[in-house]
């Protein structure tokens, strides 16, 4: 058996280089496995069954694309050596980061060797993607560091009856950590009072002494931008002592299926991708695709892997062959893709802005008198500068 | 108070962790790193059952704690039972192998998904109060118990019971206790099943408090300290090491900074290494070459 | 240490011969054989293909550091990965704080290594065993909590980034320099182990590892020879972890997770206890066997449809043989390798005469 896997790999290894490149080659690599894959693997799902879609339609300017998954479980090690890999043996136009932030530095140091454009796709936006934005890193990911503290902020600025005292969570993950700081300090300067700031470390068995430092604090809201097990944790942990306060925190691919189970009026959540609920033709669209993959996960979690799709087709529609990575960076640099109204408006880059030139916001929470989630703020714009 | 009730579910947590490392470490000395797997294992096989055999949590559980009693005892007979003799390294890196390969297959069969065993069960996790304002939620009032049962369950078993005495004596002196008549092989399977069944009851109240994913085979590992600040092989010893450690852990996240939480369990653990090897209430064994 | 028997005719006449690394002309060609193999490799390989060489020479690094602790002085350790992460750290923090260029760098975290071998190897002189394997990786979390901390105080929360660094006024980015420097290191660290072992040292280490007591009445000093090990490994691991650093351009805590200390636990074990070869070997299959997984399960036919859950396959099948190899050969690749070199030295026969037999 080994002589057949080694002389497996010795041919793969040979041949890999020397195939024709007739398709456009997109490398992805992701936390497909590893503690952390049920935030990320749902997206690289999705956008598998809409790549395979679109090569079933005949493909991209008459081409195949050829997408290359490879799991890094969450660890830089294994993203540094994949995206090595997906480079040199691969010699993909474009790689796609689903992944914990930590994978970034090793992934992005290695693409701006090669020159080659990295797209965040489901994976949080770092800041080089805000205007002046790094040439070759790009983000079609909801969330993004700032912003949702600011959305989410001035959410409850105007919800809010009385002073606010803030309770804060954050996940002990440098770039939760550095949000919730960040939050701390931007709502002094919105007049509230945080009153409470806690780092939790993943994994925690019992999240009820947090919360009891919360509570004991004396917030009347409380806020966290951390992975959702952090978030959602939380809260049920406040919940059991008896809170009562309100509770917004960022919605995760997660958020559609935990609202209906939580059952919580009290519990907003923030986000920049429409839920399901909202039955618009693109979602009856994922929905039949998703089933027809029979792929583990609900619809539901599918949205932010088809909006990178989306990105990605119209990137490499705009790429005309034979395609490098220099003409797919450039084509990026100058983007509009209509997300058929998953997000509040289309994904546009500029050649300073990689992120979008506005990001929508809209807010959604369980509603316990229509047993239904219902929209408390529809989308609302913010200029990214 | 609210104080008091924290640190208790904690070291319940982890008592009830801490207990498998025991059982398996005392009777056939070798530290099982698989025990967060088998853990987690328990907690998807009630998933398992709660979803296709009955959505009854009494038939449920029953069901879901024989299956991990079996699995246990598997993993003995086709695994460990291979590695006896073996230097005590080579059998611990097995048991690391066999984490791996569990983590695979359970990503493989139920994939990376949240669950919630709650639900098909239909537990409703509702909050008790406590004399003093306190508050304790449903699951983990029934973790604490539980942990307290299997405890006494457990010193009782070990200190009358037949298999229980032989359990000690073949942990004591295996070439005596085989040369006695004792059946070896079916002592350590014994203690395999039994290790596995309590970490997987912890997995599941777990689950059914606080749902279900990938990375509760991690909290497994937190549950480790305890066990040495105890002592590997007493039983005791893991109730007051899951205790230190639970309060040093829940005092640091209150008083101090919660980050601490990680390393001080482990800081506890080097000092405790450093005056008494052997654990609080651990025998004082001759600390053999590996 | 012990050496494979020659096939016959060859006989020591003196002990500068017995000293020789190389000596017969056999050893020799194949030895200018594998030089030559190692040399020809990155012009004929794929950039891929190197990294991966890449990747083994470093971990070839670490593990033979290992191996000379656990498998030759005895002492188990689990904060092999922390020590990585104090030398890479010693780096990333020397190359932000100050700008430092390599050739201080990497003998700081050498240093550093060392520094907290001392530290590392302090409960050995107590602890023995399990509980002196746990002490170490009880270090492991406060080295990682440390770098943690670093990395969130000054804000480098997607870890922190070096750059390549410069010899003779040129960066090195390329796969081929770098495929030179790590097999140079490695080449190194494996001589120095080498030599280390045929010393009165490593005749120590030997002593200490067989029995404490014996090698105390023979007047051994057992701690300082404990300390020593610990002290030597770290710094070869911390130096390692430096390395590591510089070839990927970047430091985080997330790369030195516990299991990458099992990872190299399992290197010295897959690869065969107490031998530097077997080092050697472990290094390069546990590298390279989830490579060969990956690629093996690509092949099977409609691959790509079962893309998502081919990793959670990949993952099982690492467990799944490295369970196979404890079983089956606990002897490690360096067991079969022995086996096979056997059969032909003892050809046509299968067993070797009893008299004359060694050991």
């Amino acid at each position: 058996m080994f002589r057949k896997l080694a002389a497996a790999a010795v041919a793969a290894a040979i041949a890999g280089p020397a195939l024709a490149q007739d398709a456009y080659v997109v490398g992805l690599t992701g936390a497909l496995t590893g503690p952390p894959a049920s935030t990320y693997a749902p997206a690289v799902e999705a956008l598998r069954i809409y790549i395979d879609r679109v090569n079933a339609a005949g493909g991209i300017n008459g081409k195949t694309v050829n997408l290359i998954l490879q799991d890094d479980s969450a660890e830089p090690g294994k993203a540094a050596a994949n995206a090595k890999k997906l480079i040199a043996q691969d010699n993909v136009m474009l790689m796609l980061n689903a992944s914990l932030s930590s994978t970034y530095a090793p992934m992005v140091a290695e693409a701006k060797r090669a020159g080659v454009p990295v797209l965040f796709a489901s994976s949080v936006c770092p800041k080089d993607v805000y205007p002046p934005a790094d040439p070759l890193l790009f983000c079609t990911t909801a969330f993004a560091a700032n912003h949702d503290s600011r959305a989410v902020l001035s959410f409850v600025k105007e919800t809010a009856k009385e002073p606010v005292k803030l309770g804060l969570a954050a996940m002990a993950i440098p770039i939760s950590r550095g949000e919730i700081d960040f939050a701390e300090g931007l709502s002094k300067t919105m007049g509230m009072t945080p009153v409470s700031k806690e780092i939790i470390p993943p994994p925690t068995p019992d999240y009820t002494p947090f919360a009891t430092k919360i509570k004991d604090a004396g917030a009347n809201w409380a806020y966290s931008w951390a992975p959702w097990v952090t978030q959602v944790r939380t809260l049920e942990a406040l919940r059991r002592l008896g809170w009562q306060g309100d509770y917004v925190a960022w919605a995760h691919i997660e958020a559609e299926g935990e609202l209906a189970r939580l059952k919580d009026g009290q519990f907003y959540v923030v986000g920049a991708t429409a839920l399901f609920q909202d039955a618009l033709p693109i979602h009856a669209e994922i929905a039949q695709a998703v089933q027809k993959a029979n792929v583990q996960y609900p619809p539901q979690q599918m949205a932010e892997g088809w909006i990178a799709g989306m990105v990605v087709e119209a990137a490499l529609k705009a790429t005309s062959w034979p395609p490098t990575p220099e003409k797919l960076a450039a084509a990026m640099s100058n983007l509009n893709v209509d997300t058929r109204g998953l997000r509040g408006g289309p994904i546009a880059w500029t050649k300073d802005n990689h992120f979008r030139t506005r990001q929508y916001y809209r807010v959604y929470r369980w509603d316990p008198a229509k047993a239904s989630i219902v929209r408390v703020k529809d989308w609302t714009a913010f200029d990214v500068q | 108070m609210q104080l008091a009730v924290n640190i208790t579910v904690l070291a319940a947590i982890y008592a009830l962790i801490a207990c498998g490392y025991v059982l398996v470490y005392r009777v056939s000395r070798v530290l099982n790193l698989a025990h967060g797997e088998l853990m987690m294992l328990g907690a998807y096989l009630l998933l398992m059952t709660a979803t296709q055999f009955s959505s009854h949590w009494l038939a449920a559980l029953t069901a879901a704690v024989l299956l991990s009693l079996s699995t246990g005892v598997l993993v003995y007979v086709f695994l460990m039972r291979k590695m006896t003799g073996e230097m005590v390294l080579a059998a611990v890196l097995t048991t690391v192998a066999l984490g791996i390969l569990l983590r695979g297959a359970m990503v493989l069969i139920w994939s990376a998904q949240q669950f919630y065993p709650a639900q098909p069960l239909q537990i409703a996790n509702v909050a008790i109060a406590l004399p003093g304002g306190a508050r304790i939620s449903l699951c983990a009032a029934l973790l604490v118990l539980t942990t307290a049962l299997v405890y006494g369950a457990l010193l009782t078993f070990l200190r009358f019971g037949r298999w229980g005495v032989r359990m000690r004596a073949a942990g004591q002196n295996p070439l005596l206790a085989a040369q006695r008549g004792i059946n070896l092989h079916a002592i350590y399977a014994l203690a395999w099943g039994l290790s596995t069944l309590t970490g997987a009851l912890a997995g599941m109240l777990i689950a059914l408090d606080a749902g279900l994913n990938q990375t509760m085979a991690i909290i497994g590992l937190k549950a480790f300290p305890a066990a040495l600040v105890g002592g590997l092989d007493s039983l005791a010893g893991a109730l007051a090491g899951a205790l230190i450690v639970a309060a040093a852990e829940i005092l640091l996240i209150n008083y101090v900074d919660p980050l601490l939480s990680e390393v001080v369990p482990f800081l506890v653990l080097i000092a405790m290494l450093i005056v008494r090897p052997w654990g609080l209430f651990g025998t004082r064994e001759e600390l053999d070459r590996v | 240490m012990s050496r494979q028997p020659r096939a016959s005719g060859y006989f020591r006449t003196g002990y500068a011969q017995d000293l020789k690394l190389v000596q017969t002309r056999a050893e020799r060609a194949s030895l200018a054989l594998l030089g030559a193999v190692l040399l020809a490799f990155p012009f004929l390989a794929s950039p891929f293909l190197l990294d991966l060489a890449n990747q083994v020479f470093l971990a070839s690094i670490g593990a033979l550091a290992l191996m000379l602790l656990t498998g030759y002085a005895g002492q188990i350790s689990l904060g092999h990965a922390g020590l990585m992460a104090a030398g890479a750290f010693t780096v990333g923090i020397l190359f932000r704080e100050t700008q430092a260029p390599f050739w201080i760098t990497l003998p700081a975290a050498a240093a550093v290594g060392a520094v907290l071998g001392v530290v590392f190897g302090l409960p050995s002189l107590r602890l023995r065993g399990l509980y002196l394997a746990v002490s170490t990786l009880a270090l492991h979390f406060l080295v990682v909590y440390l770098g943690g901390e670093y990395e969130a105080k000054r804000g480098f929360s997607t870890g922190i980034l070096i750059d390549p660094p410069v010899l003779a006024g040129m960066a090195i980015t390329s796969g081929h320099a770098w495929y030179g420097i790590l097999g140079t290191a490695a080449v190194a660290t494996l001589l120095l182990c080498l030599n280390l072992l045929r010393s009165g040292t490593g005749r120590a280490w030997a002593a200490v590892r067989a029995n404490e007591t014996v090698a105390a009445a023979l007047g051994i000093g057992v701690a300082g020879h404990k300390l020593l090990a610990f002290v030597i490994s770290s710094a070869l691991t911390a130096l390692a972890g430096a390395l590591f650093a510089y070839h990927r351009g970047f430091v985080s805590v997330e790369a030195f997770s516990l299991f990458l200390s099992i990872q190299y636990v399992a290197m010295i074990i897959i690869g065969g206890m107490g031998s530097l070869l077997g080092a050697i070997l472990g290094a390069v299959f546990v590298t390279l066997f989830p490579y060969g997984i990956e690629v093996a399960l690509r092949a099977l036919p409609g691959a790509q449809r079962y893309a998502g859950t081919l990793f959670a396959v990949n993952y099982a099948a690492f467990g799944f043989v490295m369970i196979l190899f404890l079983v089956l050969e606990p002897l490690g690749l360096v067991g079969i390798w022995r086996r096979v070199q056997t059969y032909f030295l003892l050809w046509p026969f299968k067993h070797r005469p009893l008299a004359g037999r060694r050991r």
